[in-house]
């Protein structure tokens, strides 16, 4: 690889890196205005006030020090969050294809892994003054219970990210695997080369089922209304965001902008057989299905309520049971 | 229907307390719930964080500023605490209510109640996650608070009575007659709409139907009161008891279920018949003046008032002495179906528990006044 095309590639790199962010920024802004506020006759925030002014005001705000036993390692999780999405994003560029291993299905799953989990740790290292550290007198005489053993909220929404990571998230690996078995092969170059050669894996039966799998796997591991047990409004609030407050929830903000990109990105790649490339027309695309996927989800925010796990378990198997289809159908 | 599961006789391990403030909360509330695998086995609800001690102001005014003062009790009720508040002091003082002005206050009265079960409705969808439900019951809403603030002055504390009727603003002239009549009937097509959609929703029906739901027996026993009583199949409605009510046709509309389906339908199926009050009212508005002046002041024994109100049964008692009140008393629907609270979350998942609050309505900042007082060297506890 001779030095001009090493300069190339990193300029590409870069510059899809800027156009994802810059792109990323606006996706939670027509979630909210041109979709949920539509829907819900109502005037909405401005566009760029969620994704975009919303964390940079966040930046100028004053930093507490969270209620959390490790308070410092708390405040860092949410940018090991951001780098850990960034590096998914790079994996999936063509420039980084030469990687190997690491630029196949096995690091995208593993790298989301790593991010779901970063949930859990949020979860625990927090504890907030709206349940246990309330100063309510709860154990007084003739309280029920005394005996009992204290959970904060935020211990709640672990346990749920827990279920999240060994059950919920399965529809979106599933799906994952669906352009693994019809192209045969793990790594993402093949994947891609497969569809440039055979056309896109969206436009067959498997394809198309795979894709369903994975848009309701992405509202999952987004934590979209219905599937937001994770941080519900009627119990665990902001669950493991609740104690975020200043640069730090910027960094929450902008991470779920780029995550949603990122997954629509990997869609992409994955199912069109167009990596994120700013070299390459294709970014539109890749561009287009972002918005896409903010609108669809939107939709389905919008009209349905939170689920709990008498509705979220059956809805989770039922589609995981749709991509095991899938990928038996990949291979008729 | 019955609850999945009562309460556990086992040592409970984990608690999960919520509150005094919580985004599932309109008001301050400590809620413990006591679970196991995220399933409430027990229950604690403790109110306390609002106290105003309306009852200790009240205690030596004049009667019509204690009256105007139990407005400021809720701000969703204002109308129905006054109006008790007056009845409480025209039965004492035997003063004769132009029927005029009791056909304005069962207008007020049935327009508070509208607003109340729009307002819960969009609560429970807000609790439920259904924030495009919520949304829109707040634009249905808003119709019957510009109505309360056409007649009453005011969108809250737009309470109508005063002793001997209502306050002049109050009359109903052809405007507002014409404009009441419109919002009667967008109402009714709206909420019409609004039920069609909600008892089609699959998802919506999945999470409400048999959740937090209380039965017959249990209702009795906990005492309950208001919607939430009827909607486990009980027919009790003061208005049918209430002679101010006694022009008026209307059904006493009741569920079998008495779970959070049933009690959301219980509001949405009053609506209507809230409406053919209302419309009955205006149809048969007496003409005449709307406050009778011709009354004297003169101390009375304790009198007690009950009327139905968007919750339950409310209770006003006072005397009055030298033209003040004394030895006031205060009790709303909410305080009693604090018990029906707690039990109905037993059985739920911890994010359908705040819904089992919600679905029995409960308005704690105007339930907020029994304290209780611990003179600490004698141990002594009294409980005003």
């Amino acid at each position: 690889m001779d030095t001009s095309m090493i300069i190339i590639s990193l300029i590409a790199v870069i510059g899809t890196l800027i156009v994802a962010f810059a792109v990323s920024v606006w996706l939670p802004g027509i979630e909210r205005k041109f979709v949920q506020a539509r829907i819900q006759q109502r005037v909405g925030p401005p566009i760029s006030s969620p994704g975009f002014m919303a964390p940079i005001k966040f930046f100028f705000k004053q930093v507490m020090s969270p209620n959390s036993p490790m308070p410092k390692l708390y405040n860092a999780l949410p940018l090991v969050t951001l780098i850990i999405v960034t590096l998914i994003l790079l994996v999936t560029m063509p420039q980084m294809y030469f990687l190997g291993a690491f630029a196949s299905i096995i690091a995208v799953v593993g790298l989301l892994k790593i991010e779901e989990i970063m949930y859990m740790f949020m979860g625990s290292l927090s504890k907030s003054v709206l349940s246990v550290n309330m100063p309510f007198p709860d154990r007084v005489k003739g309280a029920k219970h005394i005996d009992a053993t204290r959970s904060f909220i935020e211990e709640v929404s672990t346990l749920r990210a827990f279920r999240l990571i060994a059950f919920g998230s399965f529809p979106l690996y599933i799906a994952l695997f669906v352009p693994v078995a019809m192209a045969k092969s793990i790594y993402l170059a093949d994947i891609v080369g497969y569809q440039q050669l055979n056309g896109p894996i969206l436009f067959t039966v498997a394809g198309v089922i795979g894709a369903i799998v994975y848009f309701i796997g992405s509202m999952i591991l987004l934590n979209e209304y219905p599937f937001a047990i994770m941080k519900t409004k009627a119990d665990v609030i902001e669950g493991p965001y609740l104690e975020y407050m200043s640069k730090y929830r910027a960094y929450t903000y902008i991470t779920r902008g780029l995550l949603i990109f990122v997954l629509a990105s990997l869609f992409t790649t994955m199912f069109i057989g167009i990596p994120p490339n700013i070299l390459s027309p294709g970014i539109l695309i890749t561009i287009a299905v972002a918005i896409i996927f903010s609108i669809l989800m939107a939709v389905m925010s919008a009209f349905s309520p939170v689920f709990t796990f008498r509705q979220f378990y059956p809805v989770v198997a039922a589609t995981s049971i749709l991509g095991v289809l899938a990928i038996v159908a990949s291979f008729l | 229907m019955d609850n999945n599961n009562k309460v556990t006789t086992q040592v409970i391990e984990t608690e999960v307390p919520m509150g005094t403030i919580h985004s599932a909360a309109l008001e301050p509330y400590r809620l413990r719930l006591f679970v196991e695998d995220e399933i409430v086995r027990d229950a604690e609800l403790t109110i306390g964080v609002n106290h105003r001690g309306i009852e200790r102001i009240m205690e030596g005014l004049p009667v019509e500023k204690a009256n105007s003062l139990t407005e400021k009790i809720c701000g969703i009720c204002s109308n129905s605490h006054i109006w008790n508040s007056c009845l409480t002091a025209e039965k004492g003082l035997e003063i004769d209510i132009p029927p005029r002005a009791e056909y304005i206050r069962i207008i007020m009265g049935e327009l508070e109640r509208l607003h109340s079960h729009l307002l819960y409705l969009a609560h429970g969808s807000e609790v439920l996650g259904h924030e495009t439900f919520s949304m829109r019951l707040f634009y249905i809403r808003e119709t019957v608070m510009e109505l309360l603030r056409m007649i009453g002055g005011n969108r809250v504390q737009y309470g109508a009575s005063i002793i001997g009727g209502v306050r002049p603003r109050c009359e109903l002239d052809e405007m507002r007659i014409q404009k009441l009549t419109e919002g009667m009937d967008y109402l009714e097509e709206k909420i019409g709409e609004f039920a069609d959609r909600f008892v089609r929703d699959p998802m919506v029906i999945s999470r409400i139907s048999g959740i937090g739901a209380i039965t017959k027996a249990d209702a009795r026993r906990l005492a309950t009161t208001g919607p939430t009583l009827r909607a486990t199949g009980i027919e009790v409605d003061l208005r049918r008891d209430m002679e101010q009510y006694e022009p008026f046709e209307f059904d006493v509309i009741t569920q079998d279920t008495g779970d959070i389906k049933a009690n959301l339908l219980m509001r949405v199926l009053e609506i209507p018949e809230s409406i053919k009050i209302i419309r009955q009212a205006i149809k048969d508005l007496p003409e005449g003046k709307i406050t009778n002046r011709s009354w004297e002041m003169q101390d009375t024994d304790i009198i007690r008032s009950y009327i139905e109100v968007p919750r339950g049964k409310l209770y006003h008692s006072y005397k009055i002495e030298d033209g003040r009140v004394r030895n006031s008393i205060v009790r709303t629907p909410s305080i009693t179906n604090i018990n029906t609270m707690e039990f109905a979350c037993i059985g739920t998942h911890i994010t359908d528990a705040q819904l089992a609050v919600v679905q029995c309505d409960p308005c704690f900042t105007c339930t907020d006044r029994a304290v209780q007082i611990v003179d600490h060297p004698l141990k002594k506890i009294k409980t005003v």
